[in-house]
């Protein structure tokens, strides 16, 4: 019986698994043969004329500098959320903080107030004080990126043996030892997914960037919304478009790796 | 380099509320002594003031004549083996036993090289590249000791190491510490809650009731000579007779009972273990006291049986298919070289 459980278990699993994928990944299908079409005419099914003008116009329309700016956009709110996250929850999750409620709804209060509503008055307060656009706008998205990574580092402290640290204490480590051989790598996992939440936020904002930057700092989003709402190309979008989906992709996978290792 | 533990007044209260009353306990170099007391008595509150995980409200601790006051945890030489073994998720075995030697400066290979004798010392040298979570939860607390070992602690602090593993692997735990100690003679301070554990691992036991130390004694000594009522019952012990003593004899509803060995005129309660209790039928002359079998529990092969007396009830403990019936009319015997006399505590 207890053998036969979890092989069940696991036949029924891998149906929704296979739909699931299916939910994520049809999208993508249309857009890899745009991306690889020179011509698709309305009434074929797969596209007439296969090429790979779509990347060329898109290198021509700068999507790597684009791409550039937005790996080092995301990077930068990543890191400062990150340890900003890490803090916050440590704080929330083992410390006695006063007027909780009222610290937690301000950390949550970003999520809800829509960024442009935010950034409009910011702007005025940037240009008087002649902060450069692309530090603004790292501060403004880092702002907007805390409630994902303090969420995250706060359920990761919530679960955090603290009696693991003291023990490796009177094993003879001081305090940086602990910090960097027992501390750091148990909350690995999570500080990873923190700042993988913490990059998207900086990867895939529009808005914040359009309004900050006022349209000069382009970076992979601008340049889809740009393509997509002025040549109708389609080819040319869905190669930006592939190329705004694969790091991400890739970081995922390196996230989820990293935090099996650390479930071991 | 195992070194004399001695503690010396050690106060500790938690918001008003006192848990160590002023503690007094000195563990010989080489040495184990249980600190055994209920649930909830500050038994572990101990253990970390030693380890230095936290701060007395007064008193000191010195190890090998060096006084730790205000010394960090990491440079007391107190490693702390708790009741979870709290190995490193992210190092396999052998590195976790490692850990001490890698923080304190020693290179990668002479540091897993040292580690591999002390895994070896434990008696789980194949599992070296294994992952913890892989392991069960006897050899997991097999590897924190061989872990804190590795630190070639002065004092060895063990808090309830034992008591979240089955009664088998407890009892294979049990003996690996006494071949740990006779091959590299720690100083141990032993935390336990279990009586059998205490007896089975240390040189003495100190009781901590009330916050402070009511008995720090030879396993023997605690249970026929306990200094209170208190450590009396807390060691189990059933028979009780209140009295008063006069020209060394204790007076009382059972009569005159001569007493081995003197003891201060006045209220005094007689105490003698229910193990050391004869049962012989109603009418034997030795008898000391007789009474009604009222109950008759288990206890294991041995049976406790509870005779009503003129002093109450008293217990004696039967051998296997030695135990009266329920109701039968039993004589009970108090040898005398077994008795022994406690103050009677005030009222309240």
């Amino acid at each position: 019986m207890s053998r036969v459980a979890p092989a069940r278990r696991r036949a029924g699993v891998a149906p929704r698994v296979a739909l699931l994928l299916a939910w994520f990944a049809v999208p993508l299908v249309p857009l890899l043969l745009w991306a690889a079409a020179d011509r698709w005419s309305y009434p074929a099914v797969l596209p007439t004329d296969w090429g790979t003008t779509g990347w060329r116009q898109a290198l021509d329309q700068g999507a790597l500098p684009a791409l550039g700016r937005s790996v080092l956009l995301g990077l930068a709110v990543a890191a400062l959320a990150t340890p900003a996250g890490a803090m916050a929850g440590r704080a929330l999750a083992l410390h006695r903080v006063p007027a909780r409620r009222v610290v937690e709804a301000l950390l949550l209060a970003p999520v809800a107030v829509p960024p442009f509503a935010v950034v409009m008055g910011l702007t005025t307060l940037a240009l008087r004080l002649a902060i450069p656009a692309g530090a603004g706008l790292v501060v403004v998205l880092a702002v907007s990126a805390v409630p994902y990574t303090v969420f995250v580092m706060r359920a990761a402290y919530a679960g955090h043996d603290v009696g693991m640290e003291e023990e490796a204490r009177t094993l003879g480590a001081g305090p940086r030892a602990v910090l960097l051989r027992v501390h750091l790598p148990l909350l690995a996992p999570a500080l990873a997914t923190a700042a993988f939440l913490a990059f998207l936020v900086g990867w895939s904002d529009y808005v914040v960037t359009l309004v900050v930057g006022g349209g000069r700092l382009v970076t992979l989003p601008m340049l889809v919304g740009a393509l997509s709402s002025a040549t109708g190309n389609d080819a040319v979008v869905a190669a930006v478009s592939l190329t705004a989906v694969l790091p991400p992709l890739a970081l995922l996978v390196a996230t989820a790796l990293l935090a099996r290792r650390g479930a071991r | 380099m195992s070194a004399e533990l001695r503690v010396e007044g050690l106060r500790r209260g938690f918001g008003g509320a006192v848990v160590l009353d002023g503690i007094d306990l000195t563990v010989p170099a080489g040495g184990c002594v249980a600190l055994l007391g209920p649930s909830g008595t500050g038994k572990s509150t101990v253990l970390r003031l030693v380890a230095g995980l936290d701060t007395p409200d007064a008193g000191r601790v010195t190890a090998g004549g060096r006084d730790l006051s205000g010394l960090a945890p990491e440079r007391r030489g107190t490693a702390l083996v708790g009741q979870r073994p709290r190995l490193f998720p992210h190092l396999s075995v052998l590195d976790n036993v490692a850990f001490p030697l890698a923080v304190a400066g020693r290179r990668r290979g002479a540091a897993r090289a040292e580690a591999a004798g002390h895994l070896d010392l434990v008696g789980l040298g194949d599992l070296a590249r294994r992952r913890p979570a892989t392991l069960s939860g006897g050899q997991e607390q097999r590897v924190a000791l061989a872990r804190a070992l590795a630190a070639n602690p002065a004092v060895l602090l063990l808090d309830e190491p034992f008591s979240a593993l089955d009664p088998g692997v407890r009892a294979e735990m049990h003996r690996l510490l006494a071949d740990l100690r006779s091959a590299v003679s720690p100083t141990v301070l032993l935390v336990t809650h279990d009586r059998q554990e205490a007896a089975a691992l240390a040189d003495t036991v100190a009781v901590l009731l009330d916050g402070r130390i009511a008995q720090h004694d030879a396993v023997e000594a605690l249970h026929t000579r306990p200094a209170s009522l208190a450590v009396h019952r807390f060691l189990g012990g059933l028979v009780e007779v209140p009295g008063r003593v006069e020209d060394g004899a204790h007076v009382s509803a059972l009569g005159r009972l001569v007493l081995p060995c003197p003891a201060p005129a006045g209220p005094g309660v007689l105490v003698v273990r229910q193990e050391a209790v004869g049962l012989v039928t109603a009418g034997d002359p030795a008898a000391d006291a007789t009474g009604a079998v009222g109950r008759v529990a288990p206890r294991g092969a041995r049976s406790l049986v509870e005779v009503t007396t003129a002093a109450g009830t008293l217990a004696a403990e039967a051998g296997p298919g030695l135990a009266p019936p329920v109701g039968a009319t039993v004589g009970l015997v108090l040898p005398v070289a077994q008795r022994w006399v406690v103050a009677q505590p005030a009222a309240g």
